[in-house]
Formats: C-alpha cells, sequence, structure tokens
C-alpha cells in the first residue's frame, strides 16, 4: 500500500469497492482452481507410479527369460522401432494437454525361421515402450499443469496479499478523508454562521 | 578317410548344454587341413539357420526334419494369433507352456537329438563332421544366451526407441 498514491475522492472510494468486490468474487474461483489442479496433479502422479510399477513387474515377470535376448542368431532391434507416439488434445483442469492415446510401431513380421522367443520379445518391447511413452506424456502433463499452478498460486496471493487489503485500506482512508472534510466543511460553515450572527449582533 | 578319422578323433567330444569347448575359427582351421577343398566347401555351407532339403544332399533327412521343426514353429505363431489350443506334429507338447528360453532350449535340445540320429548310422563320414558344426552352432548359440548379455540388448531396444520416438 505503501507508495501507492490514492485519490480522496467519491469516485475513488467507488472504485475500489469495485476492485474489493471483484476480487472477493474471484478469490474463492482462483483458490478452487488451485486445489483442483493440486489433485489432478496428484492423480497424474498416482496413475505415473502404477505405470512404473506395471513396468516393473514386466521386468520381473520376464527376468527368467531375458537372457534369451542375447542370442546371437535374433537381432531384436530389427524387428521393432518406434514410428511416431500418437497423442490428442485434451482439456484437463483447464489446461490444453496433450492426451497418449497409443505408439505407432515399426514391426517387421518375424519369418517362419525367426527363433519364436522373438515374436515374445516384440510384445514385451511393446507394451514397455507404451507405459514408457505414456509415463513421458502425463510427466509433460504435469509440467505444463505445475506451470499454471504457479500463476494461479500468483494469483491468489495477489488477491490475498494485495488487492484485496489494499482496496480495503484505501476504502477505510478515503472514507475517513471524506469525513474529516465533511467535519471540516461543517465546522467552518459553523464558524462562517457564527461569525455572521456576531456581525449582524455588532451592527444592532 | 583317414583324414576324416583324424579330424573327427581330434575334435572334443560335445555335450548339450556344455559351454563350447572349441571355436569355430578352431574348427575350421582343423577340418580345412583334413578335408578336401570339395568337402570344406560344403561344410562351410551347411548351417543351421538355413537348412534346406535340395541343398544339403548329404543331410537330407535332417533338412526334412528342419522343414517339419519349422512347420511347428508356424503353427506355434499361429495358434497364438488365433488364440486356439496348439496341434504340435513333431515338437513336444510342453512346448507351448515353457517361457521363451525354455522353449528355444526346448527346440535346441530336439535339433541336438535328432542330429545324434543322424550320427547314429554314420562313423567316421563327412556327415559326421557336418553334423559337428550344426552341434556346435547349437552350442555357441545356447552359450549366446546369457542373462546380462540378454539385459542388455533388451535396455538397448528400449533405450534407442525412446530415444527416437
Amino acid at each position: 500500500m505503501a507508495g501507492i498514491k490514492i485519490k480522496y475522492t467519491k469516485t475513488e472510494r467507488a472504485k475500489q469497492k469495485k476492485i474489493l468486490k471483484v476480487s472477493q468474487r474471484m478469490l474463492p474461483l482462483f483458490e478452487a482452481m488451485e486445489k483442483s489442479l493440486m489433485s489432478t496433479i496428484n492423480t497424474i502422479a498416482e496413475r505415473i507410479d502404477d505405470i512404473r510399477q506395471t513396468i516393473e513387474k514386466n521386468r520381473e515377470a520376464s527376468k527368467s527369460w531375458l537372457a534369451v535376448m542375447g542370442d546371437s542368431w535374433g537381432s531384436l532391434a530389427e524387428f521393432i522401432s518406434v514410428n511416431e507416439v500418437i497423442t490428442k488434445p485434451v482439456d484437463v483442469a483447464g489446461v490444453r494437454v496433450q492426451q497418449f492415446e497409443r505408439v505407432d510401431f515399426n514391426i517387421v513380421e518375424p519369418s517362419a525361421n525367426t527363433p519364436l522367443w522373438v515374436d515374445d520379445a516384440i510384445e514385451l518391447v511393446a507394451e514397455q515402450l507404451q507405459l514408457e511413452a505414456e509415463i513421458k506424456c502425463l510427466l509433460d502433463q504435469i509440467e505444463l499443469l505445475e506451470e499454471e499452478l504457479l500463476d494461479v498460486r500468483a494469483r491468489v496471493k495477489l488477491f490475498e496479499n494485495r488487492r484485496i487489503p489494499n482496496a480495503k485500506i484505501a476504502i477505510r482512508k478515503i472514507g475517513q478523508k471524506l469525513q474529516d472534510d465533511d467535519r471540516l466543511t461543517i465546522a467552518t460553515a459553523k464558524v462562517v454562521k457564527t461569525d455572521k450572527q456576531m456581525e449582524v449582533a455588532y451592527d444592532y | 578317410m583317414s583324414n576324416m578319422v583324424y579330424l573327427l578323433c581330434s575334435l572334443p567330444s560335445l555335450n548339450f548344454a556344455q559351454v563350447p569347448p572349441i571355436s569355430f575359427d578352431e574348427f575350421y582351421q582343423d577340418s580345412e587341413k583334413q578335408l578336401s577343398k570339395k568337402d570344406f566347401g560344403m561344410l562351410e555351407t551347411v548351417d543351421l539357420r538355413k537348412m534346406d532339403s535340395d541343398e544339403h544332399g548329404k543331410l537330407k533327412h535332417f533338412a526334412r526334419l528342419y522343414a517339419d521343426l519349422l512347420g511347428d514353429m508356424t503353427e506355434l505363431r499361429t495358434a497364438k494369433t488365433e488364440k486356439r489350443p496348439v496341434r504340435l506334429a513333431h515338437l513336444p507338447k510342453s512346448l507351448a507352456d515353457g517361457n521363451p528360453l525354455e522353449r528355444e532350449k526346448q527346440i535346441m535340445r530336439w535339433q541336438w537329438d535328432r542330429l545324434d540320429d543322424l550320427e547314429a548310422g554314420n562313423t567316421f563320414s563327412l556327415v559326421n563332421v557336418l553334423v559337428y558344426k550344426l552341434k556346435l552352432q547349437i552350442l555357441h548359440r545356447l552359450q549366446s544366451m546369457e542373462t546380462e548379455s540378454g539385459k542388455q540388448v533388451f535396455e538397448s531396444v528400449i533405450n534407442d526407441a525412446k530415444r527416437k520416438g
């Protein structure tokens, strides 16, 4: 408030009252937005944890046969690669983010004499890559939501710590000043009236 | 003939799932010294990955068995795609249940046993040398299926794909 020059006028008081009214109406909206963003971020983080658990579960399940991928007769990399990660834009808690749809793979069909394990390895790699791609998408979502959350928090603070208190102070100060002015006017008028009455008395 | 006897006697014996007792380079060096150019040429071309009934006259029977094996492998793939029970004609039925590593080992065991059968009727012939090479291929392949290298392959495929994706 310090440093802000207030115009001690009724118009200014009306303006500050309007600011206060709007700010008091906006604050709960921003607070709700903050809560919603926080809860969405937590939900996404939980989803990431779930996916990570699934990745770990798959890894554990394949541990007993992972050795087969060292096979000198089969090069797994020749059979599967990522073509594109497909996403679609959606609004999450008012923020436009990319939602994971699926991964488009380039898969080379194993021929008749391709070792059988290659089929299983393709399936495993595809599943793990789908999950990894989903995690990446969700992390990108969190990044965008966190940016928005910071913005919303700044707004909440602005309303809580500056706009509302400043408007209240301004209204109070303008009110006091206007009251003082009124009192002064009345007092002056009384003095003038008394003086005039005394002048009239002297004349008589 | 005596060269063949010498070669086969000088080669270390092979047992399924053992660490290969001889490298391919050593095997080829020893074989080249003892075999005729024609026989060595045949030895070089024979390959367990490319068994073809028309090409390898000496291993015709095994090549036919190999074709049967490919038929069963195709059936395993088709049954999985069509989500129906597997009907294997030659490979053991238990093959469908094991994990990919066990399955591959079972297939190799099956190949090994068929090669044993093939060897049974021959002594100190070129067939024995060819069979020796095929068995050595099986052992080297089995040796390559090692947990750490498998893990590395898996991780590198995942990481490469992640980078490119």
